[in-house]
């Protein structure tokens, strides 16, 4: 920024922040259901625009490979060596239950992900997604089940996906998680740390009191008038400072126009919560682990570097939104694909490292989301839209090395099939999300509230976590 | 009131053209596209009677606001008392400014024809809309083509071949130019078969499904250009509004309407592409030298590669065996005859230009103009040619609209919209002159899609839906809890807002001028970009000679940028406070020229940063 203006006054450094501002948060509820004790944080890794399932989590016995590669010849062909079965990585689940005999690998992006597994650190659920009740081929194809609205659409599955509701939601389960342990008096003194994005982030976490804080990777973003400007002076300018500062927060604003009102509250809350935040961060020791240099590692440097200041920020509960895009791989898959999947291996192992060097692998749980899965079937160089799809939950506290839901055969037609190979979910996005809240510390009736539709699914029968 | 009047040459020029009065007064900077504004011969006819909307400066001012990318002074003071029928009239019969001669100019000025990317180039279709929003003459045109390209989006985002090779986002930001005043019917044809969209939506090269190998149509064209560009996905009401069926919307289409509607786009190609030689486009980059031209002409057809099966989607069949041109051409027709397209297009339009949660009965007339194709300005004159569709009636329906232009609007706490922050750069820069004339020298505008930049570039949005959604219903704010829909509050976060208060104190404070000229210099020259000194010097700086003669007295200064950017509309507080900070700032009397200069950009700030000012009423 500008040197040649330094003429100005620096007079206010960030320990004038005074805090009281952000402590507004109601806190009407007299129900402390949510175990709150110690310290937890989910991650949501947010894959935008569909991940292929089908070239996540491949076909590695010969038969079922054989069937795949039929069906996706075309692009197969483009694949080249990287989908040949010699070079996909399998993975050996601790049971076969799922697979009934089958094999599956990964691809040979993510070597990192198959050690983790193999660690007993991360696991698969198999065919999640979102579901008003459960849905057979039958069902779905002579209308006499209730369907998610839709489908198939990435504004509105990504909006189902966090938030039960298409675009338009208002309240995601991170949000409601969130609101459940700040109920119960966690993270009283600076409640607006609790749910923390470093991507743009849909409803997923907003609840009724949680409002998502946004940072950037390098930390929170900083006024250069405030920093710069003011440089070098003494304190005697103090009152200038300060108007500036009051009015960049549209502190003097009295109006009662709903959208100038939004606005004053953005500013205003944005400047004081972000000098909050830098305060915090600065004080932090730095990460021991290195993260590679893509969007994803520095995301998830970011909220690994927030986690490692928890204290500072008197956070016991903390649920963290980063997100990846690219993934809508109509086209160019063969060449799209491996980059974006390598680009994630590399950041869910920096992570995991990272948080494993800070001795707190039993306390944060990161799980993978996404619009939707894709088809099955091929449209020349890429896939379509789907339904379900396959995800990862990684972190010490999870029954890792294992696969759970279903992973439905390669072909077409099957009971799990909508057509093209669109996966009719086997897990509900409320069962899945109902798992790692009860492990955050929700109580039944707080999972309830917080997934409304939880009640329609049988219980898992085998928990991930 | 203080009325800036620093050209004081520029009285309304009558020009007789097309029999249309039309008023040759822009806000170009130094040498750039637009000023053609010299004093014209003959006989002056009396001024025609004065419609509401330019009766008063501040009345002038707030339609400009609405209409352009920024009311500049001389033009206000200009059109003060003149018809804004006439002035809009006008705009319609305005030239376009186009993008494509200044991507081959920019070409032109590469030194070195073997640099990878060369910036001139890559960045060219940002430096034209910078030079065109900010000089060009044709302000309503490229001000719908911005609209227009934030609904049927395109863009260089990504990487790849829309990043890295100019053509083909520059001349389809000329088919929106272009295409601003037509008919949306016409424009979706234009759109279905430009390069931009065929890649960017991934029909460039589709083809029919093959048994064989289960290879289906690809789907992506098909579903968007239903649910953003033209129907939404549930049943609307003329204003707009869903239509509730036992308390639920009601979807229109479910996937198999899509991939029916997939068999349309098929069968389309970019034209002289050796498939066999490049599987994919993006091989031929630097492989093949007719790319760039082939980027440039509309997609070309072969019906081999075309689905020769029905296509049913919607209400809509077309027959086995139908040609792709014939399937296009009835498959376009048919989604326009949806009683949705009027409702949906005409609403979000309305976003962009005056309000973010349009009342439905807004919503409703605009749509039934829309519809009817046809509107008749306050002067009694029609624009528009009678077919659905028609987009210059469509904008007079939005800007003339009673209860737009009415008083009680601007007073009513939920009308108005939040001031887009490309928006709020270009009216800055038409405000106090700064000259866009080259625009490649203002690298703090290369790229502003960051969120800790503005979240919003033009032709650079993150996905096919634009940097906002039109439903968008912010999460705990006031209005959320009203149930508007706001657009922008979707890119205002806790990184954004200091993003834009940074970046406009960039600008505010004499922006290049802050970089020592000789780091500029040579950091541009390094980019491949050829630097005029003189030229470079004299970029986008602002003129803040009116405002410099008023700063000895902070609330004269207050005053003066209230009615020139705000056309009196901020609050007392506001006023009281940002005047209260200035004489914070000691000046030491009229000669004490650094504190004023600064005591202008800091006021300057401070209004743009107001709620008051990032709330366009």
């Amino acid at each position: 920024m500008p040197t040649s203006r330094r003429n100005f006054i620096k007079a206010l450094g960030a320990g004038a922040l005074t805090t009281a501002a952000l402590t507004a948060m109601p806190s009407t509820f007299t129900a402390h259901a949510a175990d709150t004790n110690g310290y937890k944080a989910l991650v949501c890794v947010f894959l935008f625009g569909g991940l292929d399932c089908h070239d996540l989590i491949l076909p590695h016995d010969q038969v079922s490979y054989d069937q795949y590669a039929q069906l996706r010849s075309s692009l197969l062909a483009q694949q080249g060596a990287a989908r040949q079965r010699a070079s996909l990585l399998p993975l050996s689940p601790a049971s076969d239950g799922v697979l009934q005999g089958r094999q599956v690998a990964l691809p040979p992006e993510m070597p990192l992900l198959q050690g983790l597994f193999g660690q007993g650190k991360a696991a698969i659920v198999g065919n999640v997604g979102p579901l008003v009740e459960p849905v057979t081929r039958a069902s779905f194809e002579s209308g006499a089940v209730r369907l998610p609205p839709r489908l198939f659409s990435h504004n509105d599955q990504q909006a189902v996906w966090q938030a039960n509701q298409p675009e338009g939601a208002q309240y995601g389960w991170g949000g409601l998680f969130a609101d459940a342990v700040l109920a119960s008096g966690a993270n009283a003194s600076l409640p607006q740390f609790t749910t923390i994005a470093t991507e743009e982030v849909g409803p997923f976490l907003t609840g009724r009191n949680a409002v998502p804080y946004r940072v950037s990777t390098s930390g929170a973003a900083r006024v250069d008038f405030l920093e710069d400007y003011y440089e070098g002076v003494s304190g005697e300018r103090a009152d200038l400072l300060e108007a500036v500062r009051d009015q960049l927060a549209a502190r003097s604003y009295r109006g009662s126009h709903l959208l100038e009102r939004d606005m004053a509250a953005a500013f205003s809350g944005g400047l004081e919560t972000n000098e909050a935040y830098d305060t915090a961060r600065q004080q932090g020791a730095a990460l021991s682990a290195s993260f590679p240099a893509t969007p994803l590692g520095a995301q998830l440097r970011a909220a690994a570097e927030t986690i490692n200041v928890r204290d500072r920020l008197f956070a016991s509960r903390q649920v963290f939104f980063v997100g990846l895009g690219g993934f809508d791989t109509h086209d160019a898959q063969a060449r799209a694909l491996p980059k974006l999947l390598s680009q994630l291996d590399g950041a869910l192992a920096a992570f995991q490292a990272s948080i494993d060097a800070l001795g707190l692998g039993q306390q944060v749980t990161l799980f993978t989301a996404s619009d939707f899965g894709r088809t099955l079937a091929v449209n020349g160089d890429g896939t379509d839209h789907g339904w379900g799809g396959h995800r990862i939950v990684l972190g010490s506290a999870v029954k890792g090395g294992e696969i759970y839901g279903s992973l439905p055969p390669p072909s077409l037609g099957h009971a799990a099939d909508s057509g093209g190979g669109r996966l009719i979910p086997s897990v509900a996005v409320d069962s899945y999300a109902a798992e790692l809240g009860r492990w955050f510390g929700l109580g039944e009736s707080e999972l309830s509230a917080a997934l409304p539709g939880l009640g329609n699914f049988a219980p898992l029968p085998k928990s991930f976590i | 009131m203080p009325i800036r009047r620093a050209h004081p040459i520029l009285n309304p020029l009558l020009v007789v053209s097309f029999g249309v009065l039309m008023l040759a007064v822009s806000c170009s900077g130094g040498g750039g596209a637009g000023g053609e504004n010299g004093p014209v011969g003959g006989p002056t006819p009396p001024p025609p009677p004065p419609t509401g909307a330019f009766a008063t400066e501040a009345g002038t001012s707030r339609f400009l606001t609405q209409a352009t990318f920024g009311p500049c002074p001389e033009e206000v003071s200009a059109l003060i008392g003149t018809s804004a029928s006439d002035w809009f009239l006008a705009e319609l019969e305005k030239p376009a400014s186009l993008h494509m001669p200044q991507l081959e100019a920019f070409r032109r000025m590469i030194a070195d024809p073997d640099a990878d990317f060369p910036v001139l180039a890559v960045q060219s279709s940002t430096f034209s809309f910078w030079r065109n929003a900010i000089e060009g003459d044709d302000q309503l045109r490229q001000r719908m083509a911005f609209a227009l390209s934030q609904i049927l989006v395109v863009s260089n985002f990504g990487g790849e071949l829309l990043t890295d090779i100019p053509e083909p986002v520059v001349g389809y930001q000329d088919v929106l130019v272009e295409g601003a005043f037509g008919n949306y019917r016409d424009l979706l044809e234009a759109v279905t078969y430009s390069p931009a969209m065929g890649y960017y939506l991934t029909y460039m090269g589709n083809q029919k499904a093959d048994p064989a190998t289960g290879r289906m149509p690809d789907e992506n064209y098909a579903r968007e250009i239903l649910q953003l560009f033209t129907i939404g996905v549930v049943q609307l009401g003329p204003d707009g509004e869903p239509v509730l069926a036992n308390g639920q919307p009601v979807e229109l289409y479910d996937n198999m309407d899509v991939t029916g509607l997939a068999r349309v786009f098929t069968g389309l190609d970019l034209d002289g592409l050796d498939r066999q030689r490049f599987p994919s486009v993006v091989d031929a980059v630097d492989e093949w030298d007719g790319l760039e031209e082939a980027l440039l002409r509309p997609m070309t057809i072969n019906d081999r590669l075309h689905s020769p099966e029905a296509k049913r989607f919607l209400d809509c069949e077309i027959a086995a065996g139908t040609s792709t041109e014939t399937s296009i051409d009835q498959a376009l027709d048919c989604i326009m005859d949806h009683p949705n397209v009027g409702p949906f297009v005409s609403r979000q339009l309305i976003q962009r230009f005056t309000s973010s949660a349009p009342d439905p009965n807004y919503v409703q007339r605009v749509a039934s103009t829309f519809d009817a194709g046809t509107y008749t300005l306050p002067d009694g004159t029609r624009v528009g040619d009678g077919r659905k569709g028609d987009l210059s009636a469509t904008l007079a329906a939005i800007l003339f609209d009673e209860d737009v232009r009415s008083d009680a609007s601007l007073t009513d706490p939920q009308f108005g919209k939040i001031r887009e922050p490309i928006l709020r750069f270009t009216h800055w820069a038409r405000a106090f002159d700064a000259d866009a004339s080259r625009p490649e020298y203002g690298i703090e505008l290369f790229d502003l899609s960051a969120p800790d930049a503005l979240s919003q570039h033009p032709y650079r949005a993150r996905s096919v839906f634009n940097f906002y959604r039109p439903g968008y219903i912010a999460p705990g704010t006031e209005s959320g809890a009203a149930g508007l829909t706001i657009p922008e509050l979707q890119i205002v976060n806790a990184t954004s807002t200091p993003g834009y208060i940074n970046f406009m104190t960039f600008w505010a404070f004499g922006g290049q001028s802050m970089i020592p000229a000789d780091e500029l210099e040579a950091e541009l020259e390094e980019m491949g970009v050829p630097v005029d000194r003189a030229a470079l010097e004299r970029a986008f700086l602002p003129d803040y000679s009116e405002e410099l003669a008023l700063a000895n007295s902070a609330a004269l200064l207050v005053d003066h940028l209230d009615s020139l950017l705000v056309y009196n509309s901020l609050s007392e507080e506001t006023k009281a406070a940002i005047t209260a900070a200035l004489e914070a700032q000691p000046v030491d009397g009229p000669g004490d020229s650094e504190a004023l200069a600064d005591r202008v950009s800091l006021a300057v700030l401070l209004v743009m940063t107001s709620p008051d000012y990032l709330v366009q009423r």
